[in-house]
């Protein structure tokens, strides 16, 4: 079945009751939200907001109360929707009796492939996420870093269409961070689909073209990350040896000022304030170095948008 | 081979996995083997013109002449009773753990992401658990009988029907297992409800005694549908000794309300499986 995205829910909701109380807790509040197919999609949220339940709704591991998800215009109930999905968990517990290639082979068999393909996609596997000498150990014996190149190993396997990473660099370090996002990058370049649930922003705001922010279980915030920090103002940088007087009308008008190597910057808010302050600067004929628009980091929108 | 098939397959694998990692599988098969070597080298029976002219038990020994036949069947009658009692409360024991592992979390989210639907998930490792048990009830029942049989030249065909009737009386346990495993992921909450049904089973079956005894026409029914309704670990295992021993025995009740409920069992499972959340 053939859809322009890979995800698509529509009034999605998970309401969990209190057996004895019948207390509801909306987990996940009506979201309607589309991952077109070939992107890379952050979902954020503070702890509690409803990423993974959302995430496990999407994967039938949770069943919706209202509202429905298509995978690539699946009903996400099917279990063929499944098949082009790579899933990492968050808090995964693989099996410790399984070896690397054990596990490899067990997921892999699940996904639908046979004996000779695994045969042969289980050594690329070990040597892509970098654990080639590790096949024959048992899971019992790796680092929690280990364990999630191991788990990236399993989700890719089956050559998926779409990822489903649940927080993937959780406990990996600097260096195997990098390394994960190199390999994202190559199935990105294939046109795989890379849907990402973490609360890393530097990792999203490196990676991701797409999120949304989840808060209350309702989707907050969503769209074009470029877009969603673009807007913040701009900054003009002038030279120290301005005059004292005109510096001291120009911080008035900015949000901020800070010198550095015999340069000032000031931030302005919106473009009328930085008009101004070019007018000002141009009428007593002081130079002016730069002036750039600034954007927020994605810290500053999800803050921005959970506080709202 | 589909897609389906190959699915089985791997649950089926990982099950055995599993069981072997836990030492589960071999703490069945060392105690097989040790039943085994027992016959093997401490039983000795000298037969004499189709009769035991000396039978030989941890050194002491007995002159008493007796019917080959029967003493070979009374040990087939020996190793059935203890594979319906202990070998029973074993293998339910050690399979309780299987299923419960199967949900934790962490574990099963991975597991039904996959394009496998849930009742064959259940359905498969509930498989793999038969096919664990099975393999050493044959090895031991199979064991037993070629030592005997080389022993005493008998080939006594009926002891093997002990092979099918554990693994059956098995299956319809694991059953109450599975049940209890999906609805409270409790090993040990597992293990209490099957081997109560153990226990309760040869207390039921004295169905004529307590229909004389009970004084109320509703206690009585009570009573009736309790033990129609619940699995019959000791009609089974009777069936199987009187089958042994050349005996007659009265119907295949025993056999087809065992399985009805097991079937409820495991349907009520893979219910209770599909609609849970993880």
């Amino acid at each position: 079945m053939q859809s322009e995205y890979a995800i698509e829910t529509t009034g999605l909701a998970k309401v969990y009751r209190s057996r004895w109380t019948r207390r509801e807790v909306r987990a996940v509040d009506g979201i309607s939200l589309r991952v077109p197919r070939g992107t890379i999609f952050g979902l954020l949220g503070p702890n509690g907001a409803g990423k993974t339940t959302f995430v496990k709704l999407l994967l039938s591991a949770v069943h919706p109360t209202e509202g429905n998800a298509l995978i690539f215009g699946r009903n996400a109930n099917d279990p063929e929707a499944r098949r082009p999905i790579g899933y990492l968990p968050e808090n995964h517990r693989f099996p410790t009796y399984f070896t690397g290639a054990g596990m490899l082979d067990f997921y892999a068999a699940l996904s639908g492939l046979d004996s000779p393909s695994r045969k042969k996609l289980i050594p690329e596997m070990l040597e892509l996420v970098g654990l080639k000498d590790w096949g024959n150990v048992r899971l019992g014996k790796y680092s929690k870093g280990m364990l999630q190149r191991i788990g990236l190993a399993q989700a890719l396997i089956h050559s998926p269409s779409m990822l489903i990473l649940d927080e993937p660099t959780d406990g990996v370090d600097p260096v195997g961070r990098r390394h994960m996002r190199e390999i994202l990058s190559r199935f990105e370049e294939k046109g795989v689909t890379i849907f990402i649930n973490s609360h890393l922003l530097v990792e999203v705001e490196l990676f991701c073209r797409e999120v949304a922010i989840l808060d209350k279980g309702k989707v907050a915030l969503s769209g074009n990350l470029h877009d969603l920090r673009a807007g913040k103002g701009y900054r003009l940088t002038i030279a120290s040896q301005t005059p004292e007087t005109l510096l001291d009308q120009l911080r008035a008008k900015a949000t901020s000022a800070a010198a550095r190597d015999g340069m000032v910057d000031l931030q302005f808010a919106t473009r009328e304030q930085v008009n101004e302050a070019v007018d000002l600067l141009r009428s007593q004929r002081c130079d002016i170095e730069a002036l750039v628009p600034t954007t927020s980091t994605l810290e500053e929108v999800f803050v921005r948008t959970v506080e709202k | 081979m589909t897609d389906a098939l190959m699915a089985t397959g791997a649950l089926i694998r990982d099950t055995f996995r599993e069981a072997l990692a836990r030492k589960i599988f071999w703490g069945l098969f060392g105690l097989s083997l040790v039943m085994i070597l027992f016959f093997l080298f401490i039983l000795k029976i000298d037969i004499v013109e189709g009769g035991v002219a000396t039978v030989s038990l941890f050194g002491g020994t007995s002159n008493r002449t007796q019917d080959v036949d029967r003493i070979v069947r009374g040990v087939y009658g020996g190793i059935a009773t203890f594979l319906y009692t202990w070998g029973m409360f074993l293998s339910v024991f050690a399979s309780s753990g299987l299923i419960a592992s199967v949900l934790e979390p962490g574990r099963i989210e991975l597991l039904v992401s996959k394009p496998v639907s849930r009742t064959h998930i259940l359905l498969g490792r509930y498989a793999g658990n038969v096919l664990v048990v099975s393999c050493n009830v044959i090895f031991l029942v199979l064991g037993i009988w070629t030592i005997l049989g080389l022993k005493t030249g008998i080939w006594s065909g009926t002891f093997l029907i002990s092979i099918a009737t554990t693994i059956f009386i098995f299956a319809v346990l694991l059953g109450v297992v599975v049940l209890t495993g999906v609805l409270f992921e409790s090993t040990a909450l597992s293990t209490m409800v099957t081997v109560a049904l153990m226990i309760m089973s040869p207390i039921l079956a004295q169905t004529g005694l307590m229909m004389r005894l009970l004084s109320s026409e509703w206690s009585r029914g009570i009573w009736r549908t309790l033990y129609y309704s619940l699995p019959k670990v000791y009609d089974m295992g009777k069936m199987t000794l009187d089958a042994i021993q050349s005996r007659t025995f009265s119907g295949f009740m025993p056999i087809w309300t065992s399985a009805l409920f097991g079937a409820v069992m495991l349907s009520a499972a893979l219910a209770v499986f599909s609609r849970r959340d993880f």
